[in-house]
């Protein structure tokens, strides 16, 4: 009896847990035997982009947390445990208690880790929306500031959800003028490049909303480091910022035992054809989300849109049919402009975004989305 | 023109903002005076890599064209006085 083709996937985030649902039905419609095992150290999915309604205490972290095993077809089995070494010629995966774990093929979805640590000016005076005990802490911040200096800042690129520090200026705006508070309080965004946002067609309309709002925009901010003693903000290009209140989006890295395998570049981003959505250098291995080098944004979309794609050429090469299918770069997200209104960005390699205006409708959609996702996005129906 | 260049970042094939980003990091990690190369496949580098260095206050010593890709040799400049950081 021929055995079971062995998929491991490390990672039950977005990009694993959906990754997981779209190979496991394509791999069904195969007569190939197959089994799917997924890593993942907690097995806790959680909702990212309800952080920024965290850091206003609208959202509670606990409902953004979802069990991943719940959201995976029951036939894949799960190991609870941390990945520390890939061997990538002997095509086995080892864990932190010791298991080691044999691929025939293999899905990278390890995501972005959060790294204060690599800088070494970063301390707990600083703050950030990025994980859901952070988002908290910030959120305290924010709800007792009585008037003052923000300053939005970005410590490194790339970073998950590029709109989000631009979104978290225009909901503090928005904050604060309901709380009756915003002649009391600046709101500046330090960029790192010459414009607010990175693609400039949908910069074209988001820039003007930070002038007519009254936000700051500082450009050409690349963060060098923070004297939190003092509270300034020092730029490599010789600018700098003083702050009552400084939230900082943290530095973002890859994975180091996919560094120790030599699969990365500068940042530990694994390198990956940004079509095919193989690992270079492998027919086997496979990355997506965040993990990836690819030259889209780190997003739970970017992965969505990137799964059937993976979960298909997975299947050709199981098969050995020599088919490849081909990831186009899309991309949706929504970018909030207010508690109330929201910009639509559709995109992909070829196509920037042309949003609109801020609509109410992709407020609302957005609000109904947190439910759509764990129901259909996560478990790969849609 | 002559110049030793201490570190090249191969940021091809890597898109706005990335190859400027790579720069920026290289940039950080040299001393004053010392040369850097970038070398990028990105049309936008053209106008974007000049200008950061114009506002950064590094040398743009020379782009020099090889196949589709441009090499960006920059000379980190002094760094800016800071007003208000402690010695």
């Amino acid at each position: 009896m021929e055995q079971p083709k062995r998929i491991v996937i490390i990672g039950a985030g977005t990009a694993g847990t959906i990754a997981a649902n779209k190979i496991y039905k394509k791999a069904k419609k195969t007569k190939i035997p197959f089994e799917i095992t997924v890593i993942d150290p907690t097995f806790k999915h959680v909702y990212q982009p309800g952080f920024l309604f965290t850091m206003f205490k609208k959202d509670k972290t606990h409902a953004l947390i979802k069990d991943a095993r719940k959201l995976l077809p029951k036939k894949v089995k799960t190991i609870q445990d941390k990945v520390v070494k890939l061997d990538t010629k002997e095509q086995l995966v080892t864990t932190e208690k010791g298991g080691v774990v044999p691929y025939d093929y293999l899905v990278i979805a390890t995501g972005a880790s959060i790294r204060t640590d690599v800088v070494d000016w970063w301390d707990d005076t600083i703050y950030h929306f990025y994980t859901p005990p952070e988002a908290e802490r910030l959120s305290d911040q924010i709800v007792n500031f009585k008037g003052g200096k923000i300053v939005v800042a970005i410590a490194d690129m790339p970073f998950k959800c590029p709109p989000a520090p631009i979104e978290a200026c225009f909901l503090l705006d928005d904050y604060f003028k309901k709380k009756k508070l915003r002649d009391k309080v600046e709101i500046t965004y330090a960029s790192p490049l010459n414009r607010a946002f990175s693609i400039e067609t949908a910069n074209e309309v988001v820039q003007p909303i930070l002038e007519k709002r009254g936000i700051n925009l500082m450009t050409y901010f690349n963060v060098d480091e923070v004297d939190t003693e003092e509270k300034v903000v020092y730029s490599v290009e010789g600018d700098e910022l003083d702050y009552d209140l400084l939230i900082m989006v943290p530095p973002h890295r890859g994975q180091k035992f996919l560094e120790e395998a030599g699969l990365t570049e500068t940042g530990g981003w694994v390198k990956t054809d940004r079509f095919t959505l193989k690992v270079e250098g492998f027919d086997n291995i496979f990355a997506l989300g965040d993990a990836t080098n690819i030259p889209t944004s780190k997003a739970g979309s970017t992965a969505h849109y990137e799964a059937p794609t993976l979960a298909k050429n997975l299947v050709h090469e199981m098969k050995k049919d020599g088919i490849e299918e081909k990831y186009d770069g899309h991309v949706q997200c929504f970018f909030l402009t207010s508690f109330g209104r929201s910009l639509f960005l559709d995109f992909n390699y070829q196509n920037p975004p042309r949003p609109g205006k801020p609509s109410k409708f992709w407020w609302w959609f957005k609000l109904i989305f947190k439910p759509f996702y764990f129901r259909f996005v996560a478990t790969g129906r849609v | 023109m002559e110049y030793e260049v201490v570190k090249t970042i191969d940021a091809r094939g890597s898109f706005c903002p990335g190859p400027m980003m790579e720069l920026v990091r290289a940039i950080k990690s040299v001393d004053v005076g010392q040369v850097v190369d970038l070398i990028s496949s990105d049309k936008g580098s053209e106008l974007e890599i000049p200008k950061w260095c114009e506002k950064a206050g590094h040398k743009l010593l020379e782009m020099k064209k090889e196949g589709e890709a441009t090499h960006y040799i920059v000379q980190k400049g002094e760094k800016r006085r800071r007003k208000k950081k402690k010695e």
